[in-house]
């Protein structure tokens, strides 16, 4: 594993070069308890300790709304809206880097969505060894406490004033190379990063499942039949959608049209939708396929579960914690569901 | 550099003409501006856009045409899409996507029976299979045609059906639920006309496609009569937004209907209880 | 267009800050004019006339004799739109029917209130179908301009069916909820693109009730956030008193 050094007084000087070719974004306090990445400038105060970014990161890679194409309405040609900025993350966590790889993933399957593919293809990610475990986070229980690939380059603070640096790619190193003076790590220093992470691990497996996820798509099949559980989980359901848009790895959208004034010319756009808004499975007529919110809170939790672990090996959910905080009804929770789904199954064996 | 390319431009195509089939449906005739034929199979659909309006999905209701850049949809007047659609005028354009999605197995049913069950308008899509057959008679075995409306005055095809059945090749029944002075035939849902038909379970395959209520009993009544769930196939409406498997819409348990689907293969969906 | 379609403006009950936020739209309200033709309103030209194909109506009715008048409009549009919270769910109007009749007649007219006639005040669906509602107060001038561009391609706008809470997260809002305040985003219908919030206040619910909204949630959210139900009353009844799913005064 190559490995560099880098002291907090040279990051403001490297900050300044990829800032020149790429829009740089840092974790900051937006506010007590709540942080958000923001495009960096001089002044910002990077918040290396962040819990959580309230938002979560596909806003990057698919925004709340986005420009597919563009349309004549009198020759009816249209073309296509590709986005291809160039941007840098500097700073995100492993269970957040765990959701754009399996974003990476399921937007490249049946062909490739190319508005998603070019922002990716021209984002650099650094990620961080995250200091602190947000109140409402599992990711240590879901797979999601260290990722090995996904990253340019992997930041661990080792002591106050100095980082570990591990490699991702070569656009990472290059970039880091950048920097004036940057040195190669010792086998001592990469010992104290890998001692901080078990550490951070440690911390973070206080607030795990309980028991192995591997076990979740099985109980997740068993129980999807029980209406009365999933009923009574949805009584306070508002169908707000608020658990889907906050969630890194739910990626459903909307397509609609708008023209200009002069109704020469429009656009078409994708916005977020999720699963829980109560008209996202209606067809042309009315027919509603999950007229109920115990229907779509239910769909939400086998996709989390199960259907993604079909299809890719892992589950739609990394622990995040996002859309425990989100939820104002407070019944968005995936640890507890799936807890409370396997202590069921094993009580009633 | 190379230009961009988005699978969500849609292609030019103009309407040709135009035909009322019921109060609601109208059949449409587009061409591809491009000249090229549309290289659907049987049971795929398209994304139809009218510009500024939107963009709905829709099953292709021709045969597939080698020759020839036309193709045609049967539409309901039903959403802002559709009733669109039917304010066009012959000569107007719109954007088309696709095909997309799965179709029958045409290939595999060589050499077979074949027994179709249409409830409303799921005829539309079924119309393309089965003028492909008729197109390619003799490699195919009996055609038995079931077809079921709710109320004579929202059949649809009217004239070609009539020229179906006149037909000694292909077997026609018809049946409505609701009858009005006019109507001489069958009364009953679709099922009712089972005990009317002879089928080789050995060798019959069912393709199917009605409104979400019609497919269990549909289904029971193949198994009364021995045929095999593998040979039943069904094409599932859901609203496909993107065709490309990525905005949701369509999703039936954990599947797309849009990249999995329309067309299974029942065995492939009988478990999900998001199917019916 | 061959013919540009004849439209017309008209108000009951209310501020008129409907009609002015469409004379907002400034600039853009002259391409858009290039596609209509405005028969009537009163906020822009003095000319009128009965002849027009689409009737925007601002404010609610207050009183009976609004219904004749509401009703010949109805008789003359081909599509009737509702214009702000007044027209679509009868708006701040509404306060007044959790008020007794003789009560709010002598407050708003004092010893002159038996020349006036006045009754619960409702918004215009209460009386004639409507076609299509924009929603706010005030309207946003943006989603006019939308609606009625749909109108002219032959589509009727539809409003987000949703609560505000998902457009606020599409604007990256924190939850008011989280900062301990008391917002009406749970159970608002959306298509404002969450305003309020984002621009530092809290939703007041002036678009109405999301027609799937969770009342019975929405009341133990407040009630978990340590709102009191008198909160919740004052709060609600502000935009929410012409439905019937409102809470009760308990």
């Amino acid at each position: 594993m190559v490995a560099y050094i880098v002291y907090l007084q040279q990051i403001p000087e490297l900050l300044h070069k990829w800032s020149s070719s790429y829009d740089v974004y840092v974790p900051t306090r937006v506010e007590e308890h709540f942080y958000e990445f923001r495009p960096w400038q001089e002044k910002t105060h990077i918040a290396w300790d962040y819990d959580l970014a309230y938002s979560p990161l596909k806003v990057f890679f698919m925004p709340p709304r986005e420009d597919l194409i563009h349309f004549d309405l009198h020759n009816y040609t249209a073309s296509p809206v590709i986005k291809k900025t160039r941007q840098l993350l500097f700073g995100v966590h492993p269970y957040d880097i765990k959701a754009i790889n399996q974003l990476d993933q399921l937007m490249g399957m049946d062909g490739v969505d190319v508005n998603y593919q070019n922002l990716r293809d021209n984002t650099v990610i650094f990620g961080l060894e995250p200091a602190r475990v947000a109140e409402t986070a599992f990711w240590a229980g879901v797979d999601a406490a260290r990722v090995d690939f996904g990253f340019d380059l992997f930041w661990t603070r080792i002591s106050p004033g100095a980082f570990l640096v591990r490699v991702g790619s070569a656009q990472g190193e290059e970039m880091l190379k950048m920097g004036s003076s940057i040195t190669s790590a010792t086998a001592a220093e990469k010992e104290a990063a890998r001692r901080i992470h078990l550490r951070a691990a440690a911390r973070a497996d206080k607030q795990g499942l309980g028991f192995t996820w591997t076990q979740v798509p099985e109980f997740m099949n068993k129980f999807y039949s029980r209406k009365l559980y999933w009923r009574e989980k949805a009584k306070t359901c508002l169908s707000c959608g608020s658990c889907n848009l906050v969630c890194p790895t739910c990626y459903c959208f909307d397509i609609q049209d708008e023209t200009d004034d002069h109704l020469k010319q429009g656009k078409r756009y994708r916005q977020w939708d999720g699963c829980m808004l109560e008209g996202f499975s209606r067809i042309a007529g009315g027919l509603n396929f999950r007229p109920n919110p115990w229907e779509r809170y239910r769909h939400r939790y086998m996709r989390k579960g199960k259907y993604i672990f079909d299809r890719i090996g892992e589950l739609g959910c990394v622990g995040c914690g996002r859309c425990v905080k989100a939820c104002t009804a407070k019944i968005a929770n995936p640890k507890v569901v799936f807890s409370e789904i396997r202590e069921a199954i094993k009580n009633e064996a | 550099m190379k230009p961009d390319f988005s699978p969500y431009v849609p292609r030019p195509a103009t309407l040709v003409a135009k035909n009322t089939l019921s109060e609601y449906v109208t059949l449409f005739e587009f061409a591809q501006d491009s000249g090229k034929t549309l290289a659907h199979r049987p049971g795929q659909f398209i994304q139809v856009s009218i510009y500024g309006v939107g963009e709905a999905p829709f099953s292709v209701s021709s045969p597939p045409q080698s020759d020839h850049h036309h193709f045609e949809l049967a539409v309901r007047r039903t959403g802002s899409v559709t009733n669109a659609l039917h304010n066009l005028q012959t000569g107007s354009k719109v954007g088309i996507r696709g095909p997309y999605g799965s179709y029958f197995p045409m290939q595999k049913f060589v050499g077979q029976d074949l027994l179709f069950a249409a409830g409303g308008l799921g005829y539309i899509p079924i119309r393309s299979v089965l003028y492909y057959m008729l197109r390619h008679r003799e490699e195919y075995g009996d055609i038995i045609l079931l077809v079921g409306t709710r109320h004579p005055r929202e059949r649809i095809f009217t004239d070609q059906l009539e020229e179906i059945s006149r037909r000694s090749d292909v077997h026609v029944l018809e049946t409505v639920d609701v009858p009005d002075e006019s109507w001489q035939g069958n009364v009953g849902v679709i099922t009712t006309l089972f005990p009317k038909i002879r089928i080789n379970p050995e060798n019959t395959n069912v393709a199917m496609i009605g409104p979400p209520v019609m497919y269990r009993f549909v289904i029971d009544e193949c198994a009364k009569l021995g045929i095999p769930q593998e040979r039943i196939y069904v094409s599932l409406e859901r609203r496909m937004k993107c065709g490309l498997g990525k905005c949701g819409h369509c999703q039936i348990n954990g599947i797309n209907c849009c990249t999995d689907g329309p067309v299974f293969c029942y065995t492939k969906i009988a478990n999900l209880p998001e199917a019916f | 267009m061959a013919v540009k379609p004849k439209v017309a403006f008209f108000d009951f009950a209310g501020c008129e800050g409907d009609q002015l936020q469409v004379a907002n739209l400034e600039e853009r309200l002259l391409d858009i004019l290039a596609h209509i033709e405005v028969v009537s309103f009163r906020e822009i030209k003095t000319e009128h006339s009965d002849d027009y194909d689409i009737a925007f109506v601002e404010g609610s009715i207050t009183r009976p004799e609004d219904e004749k008048r509401l009703k010949e409009i109805r008789e003359n549009a081909g599509i009737l739109v509702a214009l702000g919270a007044c027209a679509t769910i009868g708006g701040i109007n509404c306060l007044k029917n959790f008020i007794n009749e003789s009560e709010y007649r002598s407050t708003v007219y004092g010893s002159s209130a038996r020349w006036y006639s006045t009754y619960a005040s409702r918004p215009l669906s209460a009386v004639v179908p409507v076609d299509m509602d924009i929603h706010g107060c005030p309207i946003d001038k943006n989603e006019f301009a939308t609606a009625v561009k749909e109108l002219l391609l032959g589509k009727i706008y539809t409003p987000p069916d949703y609560p505000v809470c998902a457009e606020c997260k599409m604007a990256g809002n924190i939850c008011r909820y989280e900062q301990g305040q008391l917002c009406l985003g749970i159970v608002t219908r959306a298509g404002c693109k969450a305003c309020c919030v984002t621009e530092g206040s809290f939703c007041w619910g002036c678009r109405g009730m999301a027609p799937e909204a969770n009342l019975d949630a929405a009341a133990r959210i407040m009630e978990d956030h340590g709102f009191t139900r008198l909160n919740a009353q004052d709060r609600l009844r502000l935009y929410f008193g012409c439905t019937d799913r409102a809470f009760n005064p308990g």
